[in-house]
């Protein structure tokens, strides 16, 4: 395997050559130990590494909680237009009413999908729209002098959710998940006071499954004025079906990436959003978009606004990805998530007699299953040995709460057919398992060997050092 | 537009699986909504396209002086091209090495660049944008040091300040005006928001005499190219804004926030970090690596809450490295810097005052003899974004290797009285 800077060529040029600078020498730079490496080279390693990644265009991409569908292409070539492209973010709005107008149209857009009443582009990411949404109540309950200072959090929840609470100083109180794959609610009434700030819950939960007591969970909450926060990672399922806002939550985030189908890019960019009901809008983060008399302004003259997130205004080239392709769908969005949730119960079937189902549940947008009835680490040998059937692995060992877990998220770009070949090979593997183990605990074959993570981690390698240092 | 490949007969076929007669008795779990949809039809490709680009074409893209954080350098031809592969476009965080050797490879590059231009020991995968990345640089400096003071020497791009303000109230730290056995973390930028090149060394023995943790935020990373590193002035942590390599500027986002610091603190960086190791055969390969430091694994007692981070940008930002090398990114550098100081000569013969007292990069500060809303407004009739109006009759202006000696004329001839 050769890196980048194992090359020694001639450079290709892109600008002109130009004369030193003048720097008094405490400042300048001596030496530049960079690369040296032709175009040609470089397109040749960098494709090269490239078909050593599984992608959704190239190899059906299941992962759990992450929404893999389809990214249409289009959408790459709307955010590359030179009018969204090549904009400078200091452009006075006078000059920048396109790019003003997509942010504007986008929130409006979520507004009507959701049922908040405002929503911020802000949030770069989905941990980061937590963060802000955590940030805010924080000081709305500071301004009211009520001293909460507990989050309540399912055990099934992403890590995102305690870890965003943690840095906010928040004690985060976690809740067992009941037989059914709900969040205990006799547990959530022990927990819940008047030191609750905040009831965060995804719905659907990562179990794949919809909260069955969210108006009891809800009226509770509102009893004890904490505020409701939806974790809204996987509304993939609930597209044009339902509006989270009218199941009494107060705040929701949205992952423009997973949701609205902007590539994730090898794990990033995202696009994170923050929606809230109108008693909170006043916190968003500044400028605000603002439309007057046909206009589009900034808008920074909140004072109670918890401050800035973002350099400029969020990930605007994903912001633009993610109105195309709801545009794309308009008033038919709901077939989305129909789609997607129906491909997640019919691989659910076609794999209930194979492995163990935590809940037996219909299920929402994606399921989770277990292999621990085959025994310890067959979760980790069953996602080795998907890779050498063409197949990405599903996301493994999580939620935590399900002891060899499965999670798998079709989303609704797939078709019957790869849904078909996807259970036939897991239904493969564990006949494997069963008469060759070894096979299975030795893949993958067609990549390159398993990796000794133990030793990345106790011989820290995390760069290329030039041999002259 | 539809990226649904069922057929009717597909679609009823595994309604019969699942054992529901129709899509609506499938979600009929979900509460419904309360109120209509009110959404438009939806749009053909062609519809799209047309609709899209005619709010684009609301937009003026100009010849821009502009920086203050965005910086308008060129962007060879070819970056597009391979980022643009789906293998990369497609994939997700390499949660299965074995799968993601592409990536992971590109990252672990990342890494090296960032390290061998900022003279530091460890940088991690990339976080959101340079404001990020200096409020997680002010986390992790008051986790190692166990304190909650956060100083700010001036200079510093505002945005910057205000994300940091933000994280500070959100996180119970407070930006402070002395450095004493409070303070977590000394703050400086260079060059600075008003293209200052600032020698830190003093305010690097302060805060570690005080015990405290020295972070340097550069603005235009560029600059590393010709300013001596923060690593040999003995910074223990460097984060900015990587958008200057191969990034568009698009209306400010997505960027490319990167943080490296010195070896003492590689268990307490935030995100994602590639390491390299082998397989059973002893062949190298790639992982993502210190994941016990990270959310999904540690949950409250993580380092961060950052998960998603940015990694295609991360592989332009390589790519584009990787292209110019050594005397590539030199001559950018030096050609920004060139433009700049020819600039400021030539405002200066036209009344305008400079404020600037330090060397600088490719950003200066001036006082306008005029209005600066004219003299921003009379540029952009001529397509030229002037630079940014700071009040007060103040402009900060900034040039790139794209702004020719032509463009430097016709600004001058704008403005000149």
């Amino acid at each position: 395997m050769k890196l980048i800077f194992n090359y020694n060529q001639a450079n290709t040029k892109y600008t002109a050559q130009e004369k030193d600078v003048d720097l008094p020498d405490e400042l300048k730079r001596e030496s530049l130990p960079l690369c040296n490496v032709n175009e040609v080279q470089i397109i040749r390693h960098y494709t090269e590494l490239s078909r050593k990644n599984y992608g959704i265009d190239t190899n059906f991409y299941p992962l759990g909680s992450c929404t893999m569908k389809y990214n249409p292409r289009v959408n790459e070539d709307i955010a590359k237009l030179p009018g969204f492209a090549n904009i400078h973010p200091h452009t006075p709005a006078s000059h920048a009413q396109g790019a003003l107008e997509v942010i504007w149209e986008l929130e409006e857009i979520l507004k009507e999908i959701t049922g908040m009443d405002a929503f911020s582009l802000q949030p770069a990411a989905g941990s980061q729209s937590e963060l802000l949404g955590v940030m805010i109540a924080k000081k709305y309950f500071a301004e009211k002098n009520e001293p909460r200072t507990k989050i309540i959090i399912p055990d099934s929840a992403h890590g995102t959710n305690p870890a965003t609470a943690a840095m906010c100083k928040f004690q985060t109180v976690t809740i067992p998940t009941d037989k059914r794959g709900n969040m205990d609610i006799d547990e959530f009434k022990k927990a819940i006071g008047k030191d609750v700030a905040v009831v965060m819950i995804t719905n659907p939960n990562t179990l794949g499954l919809y909260e069955e007591n969210l108006s009891e969970i809800k009226n509770i909450a509102k009893e004890n004025g904490a505020l409701m926060y939806c974790d809204g990672a996987n509304m993939n399922a609930l597209l044009g079906i339902s509006k989270p806002a009218d199941q009494g939550f107060d705040m929701m985030h949205l992952n423009l990436h997973k949701t609205f189908s902007t590539p994730h890019g090898g794990g990033g960019p995202g696009g994170g959003s923050l929606g809230v009901k109108s008693f909170l809008e006043d916190y968003l983060p500044v400028p605000r978009i603002k439309k007057e008399n046909g206009k589009f302004i900034f808008d920074s003259k909140n004072e109670k606004t918890i401050g800035k997130l973002h350099s400029f205004y969020g990930n605007f080239g994903i912001i633009v990805r993610a109105l195309a392709y709801i545009k794309s769908w308009g008033i038919n969005i709901e077939k989305i998530s129909k789609i997607a949730v129906l491909n997640a119960n019919y691989l659910l079937c076609l794999l209930k007699e194979d492995f163990d189902v935590p809940y037996d549940r219909r299920c929402a947008h994606e399921f989770v299953i277990s292999a621990k009835k085959f025994g310890e680490k067959s979760t980790i040998n069953i996602a080795k040995r998907i890779i050498d059937y063409g197949f990405h692995a599903p996301t493994i060992y999580f939620p935590l709460i399900v002891k060899e877990a499965l999670m798998i998220e079709p989303t609704e770009t797939e078709s019957k057919e790869t849904l078909d070949e996807y259970a036939k090979v897991l239904k493969t593997i564990i006949k494997e398992l069963k008469e060759e183990p070894e096979l299975v605990k030795n893949a993958p074959y067609t990549t390159p060997g398993r990796l000794d993570e133990v030793k990345a981690a106790r011989q820290l390698n995390l760069r290329w050092i030039p041999k002259e240092s | 537009m539809n990226f649904i490949p069922h057929t009717k007969e597909h679609i009823s076929k595994m309604l019969s699986v699942v054992g529901c007669s129709t899509l609506d008795e499938l979600v009929s779990e979900f509460k419904p909504r309360l109120s209509e949809l009110n959404l438009d039809e939806p749009l053909s490709e062609m519809d799209l396209v047309s609709y899209m680009t005619s709010i684009s074409e609301k937009n003026s893209p100009m010849k821009y002086f502009a920086g203050g954080g965005s910086y308008d350098h060129y962007i060879p031809a070819v970056i597009n091209h391979l980022v643009s592969r789906g293998e990369f476009l497609t994939s997700y965080t390499p949660y299965q090495p074995e799968a993601s050797q592409g990536v992971l490879q590109v990252l672990y590059e990342f890494q090296s660049f960032i390290c061998l231009l900022t003279g530091m020991d460890v940088s991690n995968a990339s976080l959101y944008d340079g404001a990020s990345a200096l409020a997680e640089a002010a986390l992790l400096s008051s986790a190692h040091t166990k304190r909650k003071g956060i100083f700010v020497d001036d200079g510093l791009n505002p945005n910057y300040l205000k994300v940091l303000q933000t994280y500070c109230d959100g996180t119970e730290l407070s930006i402070t005006n002395s450095i004493d056995e409070n303070t977590a973390c000394v703050i400086s930028q260079t060059p600075d928001f008003f293209g200052n090149i600032k020698n830190p060394q003093g305010l690097i023995e302060k805060a570690h005499q005080n015990k405290a943790l020295f972070i340097n935020c550069i603005s235009d990373a560029t600059s590393l190219a010709i300013i001596k590193t923060p690593g040999e002035f003995g910074a223990d942590i460097v984060v900015g804004e990587g958008q200057s390599f191969g990034i568009p500027k698009s209306f400010g986002g997505p960027y490319l926030g990167y943080i490296a610091v010195k070896e003492f603190l590689t268990k307490k960086l935030p995100g994602r970090i590639v390491g390299m190791t082998t397989d059973e055969k002893g062949n190298e390969g790639f992982v993502l690596t210190l994941q016990a430091r990270e959310q999904f694994i540690r949950r409250e007692r993580a380092t961060s809450n950052i998960t998603t981070n940015q990694t295609l940008l991360a592989l332009t930002a390589t790519i584009y490295l990787a292209l110019l090398g050594k005397s590539g990114l030199q001559n950018v550098a030096r050609a920004s810097y060139h433009r700049a100081h020819i600039l400021q000569e030539k405002l200066k013969k036209n009344s305008f005052e400079l404020i600037n007292t330090n060397p600088f990069y490719n950003e200066f500060l001036v006082k306008s003899p005029k209005p600066t809303e004219k003299i921003i407004a009379d540029l952009m009739e001529c397509n030229i974004l002037g630079g940014i109006d700071l009040g007060d009759n103040k402009l900060l202006i900034s040039c790139t290797e794209k702004n020719s000696l032509q463009d430097i004329d016709s600004y001058i001839s704008m403005v000149s009285t």
